[in-house]
């Protein structure tokens, strides 16, 4: 029986668990055994194979794999995309450990974190490094003119919108052709089931579901009649194009590189964001209901109280804040 | 860009592959990758176990709080999570929640006396919230373990809305008596924290409300060994008169002196946990007879 407890997922340092042959990002096979799984390119035993199989080959329709577990007998997953748009704030390390536990689950899955800052952090970057989870760290500012000022009202601009944008920029630059994903895109305080990234893996345009608490309501969700979206229930601007929360939908990646100018509209109106990019890729009639019809909610739209620190604030006046090396 | 942990992945693209590979640097440890989607953990036979105790109320994001509160706790092995309503039986909502889970489980429930004066709907506002569930749970704890049978256990109070590290639940497991450690958010500080001397021990509390409690210290920041639990079976948080902020020191009085603490987290210099609050939901455009289908659950 195992003894040692894991920390961490796999392993407690990201970079020791993925092969770093030619860039692919696929673990390598496990049980002493040679060489299998596609993308693999280092044996257990520490010897080379004789053939060995270079991270390119496979890929056509491949990308990152974790293929080769036995449950699945070598046949590929579509890799999930998780983008996250994130900003340094307190509770910021909270947010993205509680979701990268929810991540660590779900197989095939890389997760792209894009901070709003002009440079990646410390912070972010150690917590990725040890969540055991895929990664891409990118970066990318909001322009001053249009990032909101602490005390600004929350629905005031849309967020999130420059650091989405690099993350699809990113997708369509940096991953092959062809390959068969999925992209999701989850903010870094909502909650999700494990179930709904199976949901998505079968996307083929635009595949869409319930959202809970958002939109004044219990949940908002698409209408479902013969398998397919003929409406929409919502009760706030129910006339947008997709009345839909930014969790509520996933798109696959080939989609994405078929319009390669389909994006998210920084300056699209309150509750337009999804819109703006969903209108370039698909018609409502051809989204694709999951989550049993539509009728079932397994994802919410938690948001995060900001933390008391007024203590803090003051013993900081007084030059006794808490040492800012120990990181929250 | 720091993609996956190496950068080097970006300059793959025209490097000789081989010549990449074959250095010593890129040794990578195996994953054995069915052990990654095992949920839980295989049960191990020498790893003490640790029982979470959360106490829990319906509200509209309570569904929300224990999916992601389970999908943390699926990580840890030996983990047994004691999860008490405040409710008049058990709802078919955490019935069913804790059975598709797949984690090792103890369902109990418990209701906080109403108080009918106030506001109809209103818990007694004299009994801390979650109080009588921690109690229910620390007394199934003493009615089905005998204290004679050495099954190694610690028990922590885990809150249905706080953030928990993996890390955390490997430092607890090897709590002798009372394990303590910082816990970011409360006290209106970025964290509180045990005050720990050059010997290791604990001799104070670094607060600013109230730094005199006899353990100035939140729910998340402790744990104590079943052990102990089991010997000192008459200690319970107090129910009625309990000053605010002095919850955890009703219990704690009861179980150990500031001598006898543990400090785990590198000697309290690291958070690996954190008192988050979720905002309540403003579900304003249910209306008065609801949007919604009330037969979907949230």
């Amino acid at each position: 029986m195992a003894t040692a407890p894991r920390l961490h997922g796999p392993t407690s340092s990201l970079s020791t668990s993925w092969c770093h042959c030619w860039g692919c990002s696929a673990p390598c096979c496990s049980s002493g055994s040679p060489v299998t799984a596609p993308g693999c390119c280092r044996a257990l035993s520490g010897a080379w194979p004789s053939s060995r199989p270079s991270c390119g080959t496979g890929l056509g329709g491949g990308g990152p794999k974790t293929g080769g577990g036995p449950e699945t007998g070598g046949a590929p997953l579509p890799t999930i995309y998780v983008v996250t748009p994130t900003y340094a704030r307190p509770v910021q390390k909270a947010e993205l450990v509680r979701l990268s536990q929810t991540l660590l689950h779900v197989r095939a899955l890389h997760w792209v974190v894009v901070e709003d800052a002009p440079a990646p952090t410390a912070l972010v970057g150690g917590l990725l490094a040890a969540s055991g989870v895929p990664f891409t760290h990118l970066h990318a500012p909001t322009p001053p003119e249009i990032r909101r000022r602490p005390g600004d009202p929350p629905w005031l601009r849309p967020r999130g919108v420059e650091q989405r944008n690099r993350a699809l920029q990113w997708l369509r630059d940096m991953r092959p052709p062809g390959e068969a994903a999925v992209v999701y895109f989850a903010d870094d305080d909502n909650t999700y089931s494990l179930r709904l990234f199976e949901e998505m893996r079968s996307t083929r345009g635009v595949s869409v579901w319930p959202v809970g608490l958002v939109g004044g309501l219990r949940f908002e969700r698409p209408l479902v009649a013969g398998g397919r979206v003929v409406g929409f229930h919502t009760a706030w601007k129910p006339e947008r194009p997709f009345p839909l929360d930014m969790a509520g939908f996933a798109v696959a990646l080939p989609l994405l590189r078929a319009r390669p100018a389909a994006r998210f509209d920084p300056a699209a109106e309150r509750g337009y964001l999804e819109s703006s990019l969903l209108g370039g890729l698909v018609t409502p009639a051809q989204l694709e209901p999951k989550a049993d019809n539509c009728t079932q909610v397994l994802v919410w739209h938690t948001r995060t109280e900001k933390p008391k620190l007024r203590q803090e604030e003051q013993l900081q006046r007084q030059g006794r804040g808490s040492d800012p090396r120990i990181e929250v | 860009m720091d993609d996956g942990g190496d950068s080097r992945r970006d300059l793959a693209a025209g490097l000789d592959s081989k010549e990449y590979c074959l250095s010593d640097r890129d040794i990578v440890e195996v994953v054995r990758t069915e052990y990654v989607y095992t949920r839980p953990p295989p049960w191990s036979d020498t790893l003490p176990t640790i029982h979470v105790i959360t106490p829990t109320y319906s509200r509209p994001v309570q569904k929300a709080e224990l999916t992601r509160l389970a999908n943390t706790l699926l990580h840890v092995p030996n983990l047994h999570w004691i999860l008490v309503e405040d409710s008049q039986r058990r709802t078919p909502l955490i019935t069913r929640l804790l059975r598709d889970t797949g984690l090792n489980y103890t369902h109990l429930n418990v209701e906080t006396p109403r108080n009918y004066k106030l506001r109809g709907d209103m818990r007694d506002p004299r009994i801390p919230r979650g109080t009588m569930q921690r109690n229910l749970a620390l007394r199934w704890l003493r009615e089905t373990f005998n204290r004679n049978n050495s099954q190694p256990g610690i028990v922590y109070f885990a809150d249905d809305d706080n953030t928990y590290s993996l890390e955390l639940f490997e430092e607890m497991r090897s709590t002798r008596k009372v394990s303590v450690w910082p816990v970011a958010f409360v006290g209106g500080l970025r964290y509180e924290s045990p005050k720990v001397n050059a010997a290791g021990k604990v001799y104070g509390w670094k607060t600013v409300f109230d730094p005199h409690r006899p353990f100035a210290i939140d729910m998340a920041g402790f744990a104590v060994n079943l052990r102990l639990i089991l010997q000192r079976s008459q200690a319970y948080f107090k129910l009625r008169g309990v000053k605010g902020g002095y919850q955890e020191s009703s219990l704690l009085r009861e179980l150990v002196t500031l001598n006898d603490l543990e400090p785990k987290a590198a000697n309290c210099t690291k958070i690996l946990v954190w008192h988050t609050r979720t905002e309540k939901p403003v579900l304003v455009n249910e209306g008065k007879k609801g949007f919604t289908d009330p037969n979907v659950e949230i």
